[in-house]
């Protein structure tokens, strides 16, 4: 009888001491807001966490940024615990000036948080469709911060809805452009399998300023 | 119950105060079995050997023998063994260096040997040398991946808890800094060191030291020359990452003068024991470690001794040849194969198809590579080329004429048609998900082991891995002289390496006949990578574009002809496929040019910077 007691109580004793070991709740709130220019979301490669934001918090004793991954869209979320945060972005990561100013994030649950940035060209009056085998494409070029080449533009077609320059089954580089220009040109499809196979398809065009190691680009749209 | 719990409770007492009564002195004054004091160690000379001999087993990084893996990242190999890799970017930390507790070890052997009473001068002057060459080495290994590092020179740092740590927090070196550092080290050394070479070159002398001087310069060289040349440079404010424009021409002459001290007067030489077999000879001067005349200083590896030997033969030796299970796990792909040149052009793409598009006929597959440079067949098993005496089979399947058009035939290895012809060889290559296959079209030469059980599970190899050798000195004088303006020099040393490999001299020397030139002089040396880096054309080469020359992989299918009644049948035709095995382009981003600093080490110490793009 004491023997079965004594089985209990150490058991007891090791169900009430495993509690305090490690039992923190996941977060429940979260950050979330968009990349802007002139409050439009900027589009950037969605894939492989290639365009990344920072979250800092002072008074711990590790330093580490909590990463914050940038979707094609220019979109972001991150679901942390509430406190305050520093949000920055990545030292020269993304097609724009780089520009580590803080934004001070107070978060009590949800927190909407738009990071200004200043690109060296957009992109825009995007036309992008499916004509007979071949994608037409026609887009404008404008100058925003500028003050370097642009390596070239592209044209990209996707079989899923994540279209980037690493992510596509056709895509056309375009040298030799200029800001304020209006690029236009066609894509033909008549030879790619995926278009041959009838299923969806996706485009986007983008644009590489020289010496950055992101492109920008337009929002995704689909084909067909 | 109540006698019961007592007398069990006495029963412990008892037995726990045996217990202390008894072993306790014993157990713990025991003396540690697997730790040496420094007292022993420096009061013996077979303890001091050993432990510097501990030493040069711990500085491999990189590409190596040791790990047929990494031969397939580049634009080199292919891994043929298994499913497809899907790699496509290079990681933050791609082969990134950062052993401190190996510096601290080196620093505590300097102490410790600097204080000894059982060598004599010479002796602790050679040991003193090979450990700083180690040192130097370790911190060049650091240096080209991250950039600049602390450096503690000599500092054997003593901790206390609680004590104050700032003064232990170093701050990150400026990256010119760090290669400086390198070579005054290499300098001093250098007349510490033996000028005599040693068995298989495993350990440090002169030339090594030397050499390593050499590499170092030219590294910052081209980093200060080419990084300042991009239209972003990568940089860091306090230097740390990037070195002035101004410093590359300083750093030429170094690197110059450097090689030209091992071209002149060190012991080795471009070795050339068979100028009837330059492909052989190649192979040779690589690969074969008795009478070797090249190689300066490598990782080599022995046989017997646990521990000792190498598993690179085993693992990608043709099945035709394999003494044992494993075979075929790794093959060099077609883009390198198609970089070396041929003697009569400068273009080395394989010719399969005339300009109308129709397949070109062979005799024999062999002969697609007829009069190319005689390091292709010393580097890589060609289609019918022979290994150990015996040929290499590598056939695809069959292209057989029917009605108007070719068919493609394949089978399961080894076997044969209606008409007793081959259809896929024993050897692939296929384009399936099996292991122990061929999937490029072209086996590993270049450190396949012929010693007979070189490729067993029991044996192994104890090839060597070269980390310097001589066409490297005559290589770095080539690229200084050209960049330094001196066209005549450059052109005199970069036609030595090309005359050994049977190709046509050149009259002008570009930094693109650099490039080609070390691209297969070095294949599977562990150079390739940084190379690339260093002339900031990484990001251009390994672009991730879909179906690139350079970022896919490619590889090369022999087919028998069958077309009876034809003056074709019987002969052989190439298809160029991509690689089926690691489908993705290589994508190499500006952010790989340098590796991430671990935010570990910036919380143990704030003064590290972190590098860019992180």
């Amino acid at each position: 009888m004491k023997k079965n007691i004594n089985m209990l109580l150490v058991a007891a004793l090791l169900a009430v001491s495993s509690c305090g070991l490690d039992n923190y709740d996941a977060p429940e709130s979260i950050i979330y807001g968009r990349v802007v220019y002139n409050g439009e979301p900027v589009g950037v490669r969605g894939t492989g966490e290639a365009v990344q934001l920072q979250l800092y918090q002072d008074g711990y004793e590790l330093r580490n940024p909590i990463p914050v991954y940038v979707s094609q869209d220019g979109t972001f979320e991150a679901k942390v615990f509430d406190g305050e945060y520093k949000l920055v972005t990545r030292d020269n990561n993304g097609p724009w000036v780089n520009d580590r100013d803080t934004t001070i994030v107070n978060l009590r649950g949800a927190a909407h948080v738009d990071i200004e940035v200043t690109p060296f060209y957009t992109l825009s009056n995007v036309q992008l469709s499916l004509n007979g085998n071949n994608v037409d494409a026609s887009f404008q070029i404008n100058e925003v911060a500028g003050g370097r080449d642009i390596d070239y533009v592209m044209v990209l077609v996707g079989k899923t809805m994540f279209v980037d320059d690493v992510s596509y089954t056709e895509r056309l580089d375009i040298s030799d452009v200029s800001a304020g220009s209006t690029i236009t040109d066609v894509i033909d499809l008549s030879n790619n399998t995926d278009f041959k196979s009838g299923r969806s398809l996706y485009a986007r065009v983008g644009l590489r300023p020289a010496g950055k190691d992101q492109a920008i680009y337009s929002q995704v749209v689909k084909l067909r | 119950m109540k006698k019961s719990s007592i007398s069990i409770f006495k029963t412990l007492l008892v037995a726990s105060g045996l217990l202390c009564a008894t072993s306790c002195s014993d157990f713990l004054d025991r003396e540690p079995d697997q730790i040496l004091t420094e007292e022993q160690v420096f009061s013996d000379p077979v303890m001091i050997r050993s432990v510097l001999a501990n030493f040069y087993g711990r500085v491999t990084w990189g590409q190596h023998i040791g790990d047929s893996y990494t031969f397939t990242i580049l634009d080199e190999a292919g891994k043929s063994d298994g499913g497809p890799d899907n790699i496509q970017r290079f990681s933050d930390t791609q082969w990134r260096v950062h052993d401190y507790g190996l510096i601290r070890n080196f620093n505590q052997f300097l102490q410790g040997l600097r204080n000894t009473t059982v060598l004599g001068e010479t002796e602790k002057l050679q040991y003193e040398g090979e450990v700083r060459f180690l040192r130097a080495w370790t911190y060049f290994n650091m240096c080209k991946g991250l950039g600049g590092m602390p450096i503690v020179g000599d500092e054997v740092f003593e901790y206390s808890g609680g004590m104050d740590v700032t003064a232990l927090q170093y701050a990150r070196s400026t990256e010119a800094e760090l290669y400086d550092y390198v070579i005054s080290e290499c300098e001093a050394i250098s007349t510490m060191l033996s000028t005599d070479r040693n068995t298989n070159s495993a350990r440090a002398n002169k030339w090594a030291a030397l050499m390593l001087k050499a590499r170092a310069a030219i590294y910052a060289a081209s980093i200060a020359n080419y990084n300042n040349k991009m239209s972003s440079p990568i940089q860091t404010p306090g230097g740390e990452v990037g070195i002035p424009a101004s410093m590359a021409n300083g750093y030429y002459e170094t690197a110059l003068s450097a090689a030209e001290e091992v071209i002149e007067n060190s012991p080795y030489e471009l070795q050339l024991t068979k100028p009837d077999d330059l492909e052989r000879n190649f192979y040779e001067a690589t690969s074969v470690k008795d009478n070797n005349r090249e190689v300066i200083w490598a990782k080599d590896h022995g046989y017997p001794g646990q521990g000792q030997q190498v598993n690179f033969t085993t693992a990608n030796i043709p099945g035709s040849h394999a003494e044992d299970i494993d075979r075929a796990y790794a093959g060099p792909i077609l883009n390198l194969v198609e970089d070396f040149e041929y003697s009569d052009s400068r273009n080395g793409d394989i010719k399969t198809r005339d300009d109308q598009d129709n397949y070109i006929f062979y005799d024999d597959p062999l002969d697609a590579f007829a009069g190319k440079d005689a390091r292709l067949g010393g580097t890589v098993i060609l289609p019918n080329s022979l290994f150990k005496g015996s040929q290499v089979p590598l056939q695809a399947g069959q292209k057989v004429w029917n009605n108007g058009a070719w068919q493609t035939i394949t089978s399961q290895p080894g076997e044969r048609d209606g008409a007793g012809r081959l259809i896929t060889s024993i050897n692939g290559p296929n384009r399936s998900n099996e292991q122990y296959i061929n999937k490029t079209g072209f086996f590993f030469r270049k450190f396949l082991d012929e010693t007979p059980g070189a490729s067993t599970r029991g044996r192994n190899s104890d090839m060597w891995y070269p980390r310097f050798r001589f066409a490297e000195a005559v290589l770095i004088a080539a690229e200084a002289a050209m960049e330094l303006g001196d066209q005549s020099t450059a052109v005199d040393y970069i036609n030595r390496v090309r005359e050994r490999a049977g190709i046509q001299p050149l009259s002008a020397v570009t930094l693109d006949d650099i490039i080609q030139e070390r691209r297969v002089e070095f294949a599977f040396e562990n150079h390739r990578y940084w190379d690339l880096k260093r002339f900031r054309k990484a990001h251009i080469v390994w672009n991730g574009v879909i179906n690139s020359s350079t970022a896919q992989q490619w590889a090369l299918f022999p087919y028998l002809v069958v077309a009876p009644g034809t003056s074709n049948d019987g002969k052989y035709v190439f298809e160029r496929l991509p690689f089926s095995n690691s489908l993705h382009p290589r994508l190499f981003e500006l952010r790989n040019y340098y590796n991430f600093i671990d935010f570990a080490w910036q919380n143990a110490n704030p003064k590290i910077v972190l590098n860019p793009f992180q």
